[in-house]
């Protein structure tokens, strides 16, 4: 290829960039009245449905209609989430709600169209869905087998956005078939984001841990450390499982762990043995038993655990001091009951448990 | 032969040299800037769409504050740091041995109480002389005071007094966007095997900032910053999203970077021994997680931004620019097996060479042209209409990259510019390219002379009291 050839290829490229520049620029300074007036527009007409539904009357069909029409395009769903946000924000008028309640045969249309749109209108539309289809009396079968498709597709904002979605108004039942499709996909979904996500859940929890708990072993390790995470955050009821668990050889080390971390967050006496007994653990590879143990024993009392802690302050893994201190310190132990830690032989023990027993001083004398 | 036609040959190697050199450095550029900026584009679209996750995920980080006679700026970093808008973090800074007055600064502004609070030692840095914590803000706040050892050493020290599993590296003399944090660590809840990501820095001079928020945007008004304004987002951002691509960003940059403590750990932390120990750390994670068979993602995180006192002297930005060079060599020398090996994937093939030939070896390559053009014009071997033709074809092509990175940038996060800023970026696009990239040539390509003599220097430049908050 003869080198000016090149040159005017890539000028022509340069030039029609900073071109889009140009439009973009202009198209943006144009973007937000665009859509504050499409938001007017769409306001004006919400607002007559609002007062045939204050005079007891429903939404017109022809409504229905127009809105089916109008939401199919992106930037119309954009401005009539702008109109609703400051209705449903307000929570004065409950002609609102029941205007989401009437408007569900659109909404369900709208999901039909959004879910063969590319992935971030879909994702768009979940959001749209998570934000208000908010009412427990809300919820359709089928809209909610509709979400499970979007809860399928193979992006992460679609996914999370759907997953929210359900959080806010689905069943127990689609929850957990929505959680077990997250397995089947190479799409990544952080245990945190599925913890705070299931936390936010806007029904029954019991009744929702339940089924999660029941069908538990059909999630991988992944999930599974999520679902255990929701449960210590949301109930102390499941001891007796946890129990089980945590004394399980043959289960995942994580899920182990979760289920020491669980006793650390709720008394249960029958534990106490286990957790004296993880936390006594010297074998290098199993410092994170003891270390996790040993901050469970925090909310523990007697000698036996105040012995245990002591003796973990003698540890050689760091984590493994670091926590015991930690944990003695919370049962309010003072210089005077620590005396042999503070002024024994061992260096690392004692700079450890002074540190915390200082920082304590320090932060009652600064109020 | 005669001397004129051994000339004449000598010329035509180097002009098909040439050609090839600059088709390869404009192609790359090209697709920089196209990438980058599409890129830019799609996340605004993005984001305008909610394709984000929403804010209440929060993973717990330390941010490591590395000072060296700072005492001008750090009391206004640390409170911009107070201003995050993120739960779950803590603020470790560690002066490493100041002689001006940094730590009384530090004391006396947050309250700090001396405690004796032992150190878990998990990557190799010089012994701490005192620990002051200070209780009642937002976050713990931790001073650790060290004998002087260098940035990469108290970057390790940060590392030892960390307590959480994600650790950010950053610049003392620089400010984090309130949203930064939240930003930067959105790619490890985003992708399973995240070991690094980089943040966006952008010069701050001529920037109005309060409480970590932009209020005011403008182009500095001294020309060399100005400048360094736009060569950022053409050399730095656009080239960094493209390598993001493909898992081969090879530079987070020392003033806002995340990283996963275990894995930096593991992989022994900042080399002591380099005057680039940000460059370095990347690079040496790529080779470790290869070399141990660890799925690993380096991310960059172009909406996670960190604003930073570009050199407002050109002394000053020469002393910048010397230190990065040497930095680069040292690194690229240091891990030179990677160049072109299977095992390291594009990162050796694209990554590597790309830094080796356009950033190690460029200086020396345009300084070689430019001693080449004068020598054929002596000999009056060379066509001066074309020349100068191709001089501004040059100028031109370049001048647009950079406006259309620059546009791209400004567009994309909601910035104002007043048509005063857009004449500016205009006009000193030409002059950057022209100008100030051959001074800065010159710069790196004497960098190396007598570098071990500076090994772990800091490298400071001027600094001007910051008004952030």
């Amino acid at each position: 290829m003869r080198i000016e050839v090149m040159i005017y290829i890539y000028g022509a490229i340069c030039l029609s960039m900073i071109l889009f520049n140009v439009v973009y620029s202009l198209l943006l300074r144009g973007s937000k009245p665009r859509l504050d007036r499409r938001s007017r527009k769409l306001e004006g007409m919400v607002q007559l449905q609002l007062e045939r539904l204050r005079r007891g009357e429903h939404v017109e069909e022809g409504h229905q209609i127009r809105m089916q029409r109008k939401l199919r395009h992106l930037k119309n769903l954009m401005a009539f989430d702008q109109t609703l946000r400051p209705l449903v924000q307000e929570e004065k008028d409950s002609a609102i709600h029941s205007y989401l309640v009437e408007l569900q045969p659109t909404i369900l249309y709208l999901a039909l169209v959004y879910i063969r749109r590319e992935n971030m209108q879909a994702a768009y539309f979940s959001y749209f869905l998570s934000r208000y289809m908010l009412k427990r009396h809300m919820p359709i079968q089928t809209l909610q087998d509709v979400m499970l498709d979007y809860a399928r597709k193979d992006n992460l904002y679609c996914r999370v956005n759907a997953l929210q979605a359900l959080y806010n108004f689905g069943s127990p039942q689609h929850i957990c078939t929505a959680l077990q499709m997250q397995t089947q996909s190479s799409v990544f979904l952080h245990e945190k984001i599925l913890t705070e996500g299931l936390l936010s859940y806007t029904g029954d929890h019991s009744q929702l841990i339940a089924l999660l708990w029941e069908r538990l072993d059909t999630f991988p390790p992944h999930t599974q450390l999520a679902i255990l995470n929701y449960i210590r955050f949301q109930t102390g009821d499941y001891t007796a499982q946890m129990l089980e668990l945590m004394t399980n050889q043959r289960a995942d080390k994580e899920l182990r762990l979760a289920a020491i971390r669980y006793f650390g967050k709720y008394h249960y006496q029958p534990a106490l043995d286990y957790l004296l007994y993880f936390s006594s653990q010297t074998d290098p590879t199993r410092w994170e038993y003891a270390t996790v143990s040993v901050t469970a024993l925090a909310c523990y009392r007697g000698e036996r655990v105040v012995i245990a802690l002591k003796q973990a302050l003698h540890s050689a893994n760091w984590y493994v001091r670091y926590a015991a201190a930690a944990s003695l310190e919370a049962q309010q132990m003072d210089y005077k009951q620590l005396l042999d830690i503070v002024s024994g032989s061992d260096r690392y023990a004692r700079e450890m448990m002074t540190y915390r027993l200082e920082s304590r001083r320090m932060q009652k004398a600064g109020g | 032969m005669d001397t004129i036609d051994a000339f004449k040959l000598f010329f035509d190697y180097v002009g098909a040299f040439f050609i090839l050199y600059m088709i390869g450095y404009a192609s790359f550029l090209f697709l920089a800037v196209a990438v980058g900026s599409s890129t830019l584009y799609q996340l605004k679209r993005r984001s305008g769409l909610k394709n984000e996750l929403p804010q209440e995920y929060y993973v717990p980080v330390t941010i490591v504050v590395p000072a060296y006679n700072e005492e001008i700026t750090i009391a206004a970093t640390i409170r911009s740091l107070l201003c995050l808008d993120y739960k779950i973090y803590e603020i470790v800074i560690v002066d490493d041995g100041s002689t001006d007055h940094t730590v009384q600064v530090l004391l006396d502004t947050f309250h700090m109480k001396q405690v004796p609070r032992p150190l878990h030692r998990m990557v190799p840095c010089k012994p701490e002389r005192a620990i002051y914590e200070a209780s009642g803000f937002k976050v713990p706040i931790s001073l650790i005071c060290k004998k002087n050892g260098g940035k990469a050493d108290a970057l390790n020290m940060g590392i030892n007094a960390s307590r959480y599993p994600y650790f950010v590296c950053m610049d003392a003399d620089s400010v984090l966007q309130h949203d930064s944090l939240e930003k930067i660590v959105r790619p490890v809840l985003e992708e399973g095997n995240v070991v690094a990501v980089g943040g966006a820095v952008r010069p701050c001079n001529g920037t109005e900032i309060e409480n970590g928020r932009v209020v005011a945007y403008h182009l500095p008004n001294r020309l060399l910053p100005c400048m360094q304004v736009l060569e950022y987002d053409r050399s730095f951002l656009a080239a960094r999203i493209l390598f993001d691509k493909f898992n081969g960003s090879i530079i987070i940059s020392g003033a806002f970077g995340l990283f996963k403590k275990s894995v930096v750990v593991d992989a022994g932390g900042y080399d002591t021994t380099t005057m680039g120990e940000d460059m370095e750390l990347v690079v040496k994670l790529h080779v470790f997680c290869r070399e141990h068979g660890i799925p690993y993602r380096i991310r960059y995180a172009t909406d996670a931004i960190c604003w930073t006192q570009a050199p407002e002297s050109l002394r000053d930005l020469r002393k910048q620019r010397r230190r990065w060079h040497i930095g680069l060599f040292q690194s690229m020398s240091r891990h030179r097996r990677i160049l072109a090996n299977p095992k390291y994937g594009l990162v050796g093939f694209i990554s590597y060479l790309y830094f080796l030939i356009y950033e190690l070896f460029s200086p020396y390559i345009e300084i070689f042209g430019v001693i080449t053009v004068i020598l054929a014009f002596f000999l009056d071997l060379i066509n001066i209409p074309f020349m100068i033709m191709f001089f501004f074809i040059y100028v031109l092509y370049s001048a647009i990259l950079s406006l259309t990175a620059f546009f791209a940038r400004i567009h994309t996060i909601d910035l104002k510019l007043s048509l005063s800023d857009v004449a500016k970026a205009i006009g000193l696009c030409a002059l950057e390219v022209s100008c100030l990239r051959f001074i800065m040539a010159w710069v790196r390509a004497t960098a190396l002379i007598g570098y071990r003599a500076n090994r772990q220097s800091w490298g400071k430049s001027q600094r001007k009291k910051i008004h952030f908050d």
